[in-house]
């Protein structure tokens, strides 16, 4: 199983971590990954500058609604 | 330990700017005193005449007259009517001791309605002259969970001559009380049921002042409150052991506060990615801790929801209390603090958040003191005791 864990912290979620996560759920549900991905929230990751903050173990990305596609198709289903 | 918990609504008579009716509460150290008057006609005259009645009453027995020499006062006091030829204004008062005794005095006003155990009781009244006026009066003792309502002559008369005939009436009014108590609604939200059905039944346009003053013995409820990292990262340790060693309901907000408490305690944060409001971020779970919420957007709403209640306008403090029951953090806290807090203690560290100063952010986020400042100084207003230590 694939843990993706999206800040939603008071930064992040300003700049738009509930619209990352929305996209993030549609991806998954088109790419029929419900199984092997799962979406994670948490509060502040302490990198709020960089936000949206993203992490897939122990690695740290920074998203935006409008790169979370790209995002997606390289390192969520890169994993799989 | 007791506490007295109270509220209050007024309806204006329809189109008059200023309300005829006063409601003065004093919390002393042994006793809170409830003041509810309603001045003759409506208005500004009515207004002045029921905001000196309450407040000379209120000053009076606090400074520790008693009660014939505050009525003797009024009646020495009162600006006559030039309409009436008289100076007149209804009273009642509630003296409720934190000993357990209490006294109520009642001129012209409807009787008290009293609720024990969930049933009407009648009260020991006895009827004396205090310089020739005609007061009710009775000294009882109380018990845990034991209501009180003080209603102006409004509510009792609501709907006369339009929805009904002959007006709510006393009786129906205490049948209402009653059954808001079996069902065991909180005070604030039994005075926000009845400030609705008294506005139905004068069809929004109410025909006379009508204020519901509701008082309830509850034992006292704390909650205690964190937001905020201490300045000095060494003190985290110590505000998280301080503020889970307070007693009552335990509640964090803020995301770096809750980061804390999952660090000092050892145990997991599980953050739910339920959204069911678009401006307000998810709550939180941490074993131990009865709501966990982010910080400075949950704030922010919360301390609105509880200006709302506390707004004069009546239709506006209704739309609030029904917003207690969303399915947010906002609304969760607000509730938490109106109907289930009799004591706020507050744990604030007051470090600022360096990602919180970016001006790219659509909000400003520095405001967060400012907004726990607003939401002690709007509890205190409610009459709720609040504590308060900087880390």
């Amino acid at each position: 199983m694939l843990n993706v864990t999206i800040c939603i912290g008071s930064s992040c979620y300003l700049k738009g971590s509930r619209d990352v996560i929305a996209i993030l759920e549609r991806l998954i549900a088109l790419h029929n990954v419900g199984d092997k991905v799962t979406l994670v929230g948490s509060f502040c990751m302490g990198h709020c500058t960089e936000g949206v903050c993203v992490k897939i173990d122990d690695q740290l990305f920074s998203l935006s609604p409008a790169n979370t596609e790209a995002f997606f198709n390289k390192e969520v289903l890169g994993r799989l | 330990m007791m506490h007295v918990d109270i509220d209050w609504k007024s309806l204006n008579k329809y189109g008059e700017e200023l309300c005829g009716d006063k409601v003065e509460i004093v919390h002393q150290d042994d006793c809170d005193i409830l003041v509810l008057s309603d001045g003759l006609g409506s208005g500004v005259k009515a207004n002045i005449l029921a905001s000196l009645t309450a407040k000379i009453i209120v000053t009076m027995l606090k400074e520790g007259s008693s009660v014939d020499e505050a009525v003797e006062t009024i009646a020495h006091t009162l600006p006559i009517c030039k309409v009436r030829q008289v100076a007149y204004s209804t009273f009642s008062i509630l003296q409720l001791y934190h000993d357990g005794r209490a006294y109520l005095v009642e001129f012209d006003n409807p009787a008290c309605i009293f609720i024990r155990h969930g049933q009407l009781t009648d009260l020991p009244y006895e009827v004396r002259e205090i310089s020739g006026k005609s007061v009710r009066e009775c000294r009882f003792d109380t018990a845990m969970g034991d209501i009180f309502a003080l209603v102006s002559d409004g509510v009792i008369h609501a709907g006369v001559g339009a929805i009904l005939n002959l007006g709510w009436q006393w009786e129906n009014v205490a049948a209402f009380f009653q059954d808001a108590a079996q069902k065991k609604l909180s005070v604030p939200r039994m005075v926000s049921s009845i400030a609705q059905v008294v506005d139905n039944l004068f069809m929004s346009k109410p025909g006379d002042d009508s204020t519901m003053l509701v008082a309830q013995i509850v034992p006292q409820k704390v909650v205690s409150l964190f937001s905020g990292p201490p300045t000095d990262k060494s003190k985290d340790e110590t505000l998280v052991r301080d503020w889970m060693r307070g007693p009552g309901k335990k509640v964090v907000c803020g995301g770096s506060s809750a980061n804390i408490v999952s660090r000092v305690l050892n145990r997991q944060i599980k953050t739910s990615l339920k959204f069911t409001d678009p401006l307000i971020p998810p709550t939180a779970e941490i074993q131990g801790v009865d709501l966990v919420t982010e910080g400075v957007l949950t704030i922010n709403r919360t301390v609105e929801l509880l200006r709302k209640w506390q707004n004069r306008d009546v239709r506006t403090a209704v739309s609030s209390i029904a917003s207690f029951d969303e399915d947010n953090g906002a609304s969760k806290l607000a509730r938490l603090l109106v109907e289930d807090c009799t004591d706020l203690h507050c744990f604030i560290g007051k470090a600022i958040n360096p990602a919180h100063q970016n001006p790219n952010l659509p909000m400003d986020l520095s405001i967060k003191m400012h907004l726990l400042n607003e939401l002690m100084d709007l509890m205190k207003q409610m009459g709720k005791r609040v504590q308060v230590t900087y880390y």
